[in-house]
């Protein structure tokens, strides 16, 4: 192919100023056939260059009409493109020019390639060409490139004139909109002055103006006066004008009805304009707003496809890459069964260029895919399944791409503070395995050097009083028991911590859990004042029996290791709205203070030494009641001692005390005498 | 004759520690090392209780219990460690019929071999009690009357269904679905929230303070046990 070069502005080879040293250059690629040869001769000229080039295609309200074979055209190109090395890019507007000058600047563009045809798409779209615009704007150089004769697909030059159904709606609103007037203004001539029919059709026009576009509104304007100069005007039922002041004054009608329709349909598309702006900013900053509450990944990525969904009236998906780098399903319904669909789907999270139906690459497919996140360097793929027809894809693609990239950003964000989260706790597993080790090592061997001692007391002395020896005998059951206590709280710990705890729940009786826990505890309140205060009517808690009372077992104990032996202990349980609050009090020294939440840190011990544990219980309490939906809390009693809080989360559908039980099956119990065997 | 108790267990230690206790306390030990030794010696010895480990190393505890009540309805009592309670759960319902958690003492191991042989005793003389009486608590089982410290208790219907299959197996543990099954029906094994109620109410009305009860006793995780005369 020949490259006929017309460099206009300036000479080849200084572009204006910029001291770039790589030149970067991009080619625009028409919706037509012609589309692939300008990117090879793009190509051929970087090379020839040394620049770094894009392959630039314009999404314009225009474009959303052409026929396939031209998106097809230029789908082949962007891939060609980004075969031969060049970046695949887009910039949309409703002005191919402007949008094409806007991304000129934001990527420091030094020239610009366009093709020129006779019957090429471009011409058809503007009045002038597109090269000598973009010279006139911006100064850059602009290179045409000759394409081949013939070539230029007929599809996209015919449906480019293809009007849209709604558009054909509209002409035959205007037309039928004249024809009323038209007869209106002849049932009522009699009475009106030529002056007063004249009016009527401008009232007419001025009306049409403010509903049809405006070409139909144009067309209104016109038809109104060719029926004004041949149903009112002498001579009548004909486009001859008998005297000269009424050519005047259709001339004049002329005049202001299409100033009337221009203006109405400008302004008319300006508050629409207007409207999507403040749409658009109103949907970024409401989107912003909710992502930055969502606490994690998944409330996220629910509350962007909801708000997508809502803003574009779509069925949204979110795609992301697994660790293999294959698009998975994150978010939203899932694709259809159409290989295209992930293809697409692929083909925008690699070439980081919006696709699907109603862009003019891979329209085939039934949604719209875009790339989510920086355009650099997206972090997946959205998927928009527009319910309408996608004409309109074009003029909602600056939105949805600035939310994309929203939602891209926070979830990197997210990503981030996640790896920050991780190792964050990896360093505090860290530190708690070497706190554990040393404060277990130690609280493990107190108990075994007693049991050890007291055994090898009794072996190697066989001279011992009986009391004695019974005493050595009760020393080593007590140890080995609290020894299994100990083993049992760092499993309960670790199991806990695993994050691979099955809670088993079912309904449960606050009190009977925490009777199994007093049965537990028995040997150790013997001579202990405990008060138990439970409201009778509590309802059952959907709960894990033997966490809870794991719970009861560690706050109990806790309170009679704190608290001076003879000082009462009391354990309150009651319903407030929505949870049951369960509280243990001594009459101990309470808590120090400022220790109210540090309490339920692991290894935390008030007291280090006086008393033995390992520091574990609390903070088992509080991983519990955490994994339970309850909050758990420490606090110094006004009247002295500590408090211990925690509630459970009450459901709904709690079951009541004993109605709507149903009655064993079968018969009533009572009609047969009874006999257990 | 001294009754004969088949321990089923592969730690030496567990095994030594019974081996001195069991026989000074009247009872005589057959000891097997796995699961197919204890069911080798199962078959061949007559032994009154068999006292299974949950963890040994060739059999699964369950697949022993299968085998064992294919021929014979010999108590079976269970040791598991504490957090096998599902474990424990699944063996019950399959036919074991009580367990103990390690560590135990041997007073608690005493109590549920003479609880196993009471009741095997019984099963085997087919003799209906029509009394039964634990502490203050009095039940005639002909009269359908419950007392309390020599006072009449009034009882559901369901409430006294549910007592006397406590009374039943009184002094072993009763899971819940083997509760919930008994009075309720096979459709509400898993309506544990029924029992819980029905249990409250009996406590409420038979134990001096609810919340530690006495009598209608709780295993966790595992279900109910109603305390024996001989406890």
């Amino acid at each position: 192919m020949d490259m006929a070069v017309e460099g206009k502005g300036h000479p080849e080879g200084t572009p204006a100023g910029t001291e770039e040293v790589r030149p970067r250059l991009a080619v625009c690629l028409p919706p037509s056939a012609a589309a692939p040869e300008l990117v090879r001769a793009a190509h051929r000229r970087a090379a020839a260059l040394g620049a770094e080039w894009f392959a630039l295609s314009v999404e314009t309200p225009e474009q959303a009409r052409l026929a396939p074979e031209g998106r097809e055209a230029l789908l082949q190109a962007l891939e060609l493109a980004a075969r031969l090395g060049g970046q695949v890019a887009q910039a949309s507007g409703v002005h191919v020019g402007r949008a094409i000058l806007r991304f000129a600047r934001e990527h420091r563009l030094t020239a610009l390639l366009v093709g020129r045809s006779r019957s090429g798409g471009w011409r058809r779209l503007f009045h002038r060409p597109l090269a000598e615009d973009l010279l006139r704007h911006s100064g850059l150089e602009v290179v045409v490139l000759p394409v081949p004769e013939g070539e230029p697909g007929p599809a996209a030059a015919r449906s480019a004139f293809a009007p849209s159904r709604r558009l054909l709606a509209e002409y035959g609103l205007a037309a039928a909109g004249v024809a009323l007037v038209s007869a209106a203004a002849g049932l009522v001539s009699p009475w009106l002055s030529f002056t007063g029919v004249v009016l009527l059709y401008l009232f007419g026009v001025a009306v049409l103006s403010a509903t049809l576009s405006r070409g139909p509104a144009l067309v209104a304007a016109g038809a109104g006066v060719a029926a004004v100069d041949f149903l009112f005007v002498p001579e009548y039922w004909s486009f001859r004008i008998a005297y000269p002041d009424f050519a005047l004054t259709l001339v004049v009608m002329l005049t202001v009805s299409l100033l009337i329709s221009g203006l109405t349909a400008r302004s008319r598309f300006q508050a629409r304009v207007a409207r999507l702006r403040e749409r658009q900013a109103a949907a970024m900053y409401d989107l912003s707003q909710k992502l930055s509450l969502a606490a994690d990944r998944e409330t996220l990525l629910a509350t962007a496809v909801a708000h997508l969904e809502e803003v574009f009236e779509a069925r949204v998906s979110v795609l992301l890459p697994g660790a293999d780098g294959e698009l998975r399903l994150a978010a939203g319904p899932p694709l259809p069964d159409d290989v295209r669909e992930a293809m697409v789907a692929r083909w925008v999270y690699r070439y980081r260029h919006p696709a699907g139906a109603g862009t003019a690459t891979l329209p085939a497919v039934q949604a719209l895919y875009v790339p989510l996140g920086p355009p650099q360097e997206p972090v997946g793929v959205l998927r928009l399944e527009l319910p309408a027809k996608p004409t309109a894809v074009a003029e909602i693609l600056p939105l949805l791409q600035g939310l994309a990239r929203q939602v891209g950003l926070a979830l990197e964000r997210e990503e981030l503070s996640r790896q920050a989260r991780a190792a964050q706790v990896e360093i505090e597993a860290e530190r708690l395995r070497n706190v554990l080790l040393s404060s277990v090592s130690h609280d493990l061997r107190t108990p075994l050097a007693v049991i050890a001692g007291s055994a090898s007391t009794l072996l190697e002395s066989p001279g011992l009083e009986d009391a004695t020896r019974t005493e050595l005998i009760h020393t080593i059951y007590d140890e080995a028991r609290r020894l299994d206590r100990l083993v049992h709280n760092l499993l309960e710990m670790s199991r806990l911590q695993s994050g691979r705890v099955e809670l088993n729940r079912d309904w449960h009786d606050l009190e009977e859990v925490l009777g199994s826990a007093l049965h537990q505890l028995e040997a150790r309140l013997q001579g202990r004042s405990l008060t138990l205060d439970l409201d009778p009517d509590l309802p059952l808690v959907k709960l894990d029996a033997l966490l809870i009372e794991r719970v009861f077992i560690n706050l109990l104990d806790n309170a009679l290791k704190y608290s001076p032996e003879g000082q009462p202990i009391t354990l309150r349980a009651f319903r407030s709205p929505g949870e049951v609050v369960v509280e243990v009090a001594d009459a101990g020294p309470g808590l120090p203070p400022g220790a109210e939440a540090q309490v339920f840190d692991k290894f935390y011990q008030a007291a280090p030494g006086r008393h033995r544990g390992v520091g574990l219980g609390l903070s088992i309490c509080r991983s519990i009641v955490e994994i339970h939906g309850g909050r758990m809390e420490a606090a110094n009693r006004p009247e002295g001692g500590a408090v211990f809080r925690f509630t459970l989360p009450l459901t709904e559908d709690a079951p009541q005390n004993g109605r709507e039980m149903p009655q064993p099956e079968g018969g009533p119990p009572h009609e047969a005498p009874y006999s257990p065997y | 004759m001294k009754p004969r108790i088949l321990l089923i267990e592969d730690d030496v230690h567990i095994r030594r520690f019974l081996r001195a206790s069991l026989p000074t306390q009247g009872y005589e030990l057959l000891e097997a090392a796995d699961g197919r030794e204890g069911l080798a010696l199962a078959a061949s010895q007559p032994v009154e209780v068999i006292l299974l480990d949950l963890g040994l190393p060739d059999l699964e505890g369950i697949e022993i219990i299968r085998q064992v009540r294919q021929w014979s309805r010999v108590p079976i009592i269970v040791l598991s460690a504490r957090d096998q309670e599902r474990e424990k759960v699944v063996t019950l319902d399959a036919g074991a019929d009580d367990y103990l958690t390690k560590p135990f003492g041997v007073g608690e191991l005493l109590a549920r071999i003479r609880v196993a042989l009471r009741r095997s005793l019984q099963d085997r003389e087919g003799r209906a009690e029509t009394f039964f009486e634990v502490g203050k608590i009095r039940v005639d089982l002909e009269k359908r009357r419950v007392f309390r410290a020599g006072e009449e208790v009034h009882l559901t219907p369901t409430e006294y269904k549910l007592l006397t299959v406590l009374i039943r197996h009184a002094g072993k543990v009763v899971t819940h679905r083997q509760l919930l099954k008994e009075v309720w029906g096979p459709s509400f094994v898993d309506q544990g929230a029924y029992l819980r109620i029905f249990v409250r109410h009996l406590r409420r009305k038979l134990e001096d303070n609810p919340a530690r009860p006495a009598f209608l006793l709780t295993d966790p995780g595992v279900g109910y046990r109603l305390r024996a005369p001989e406890e």
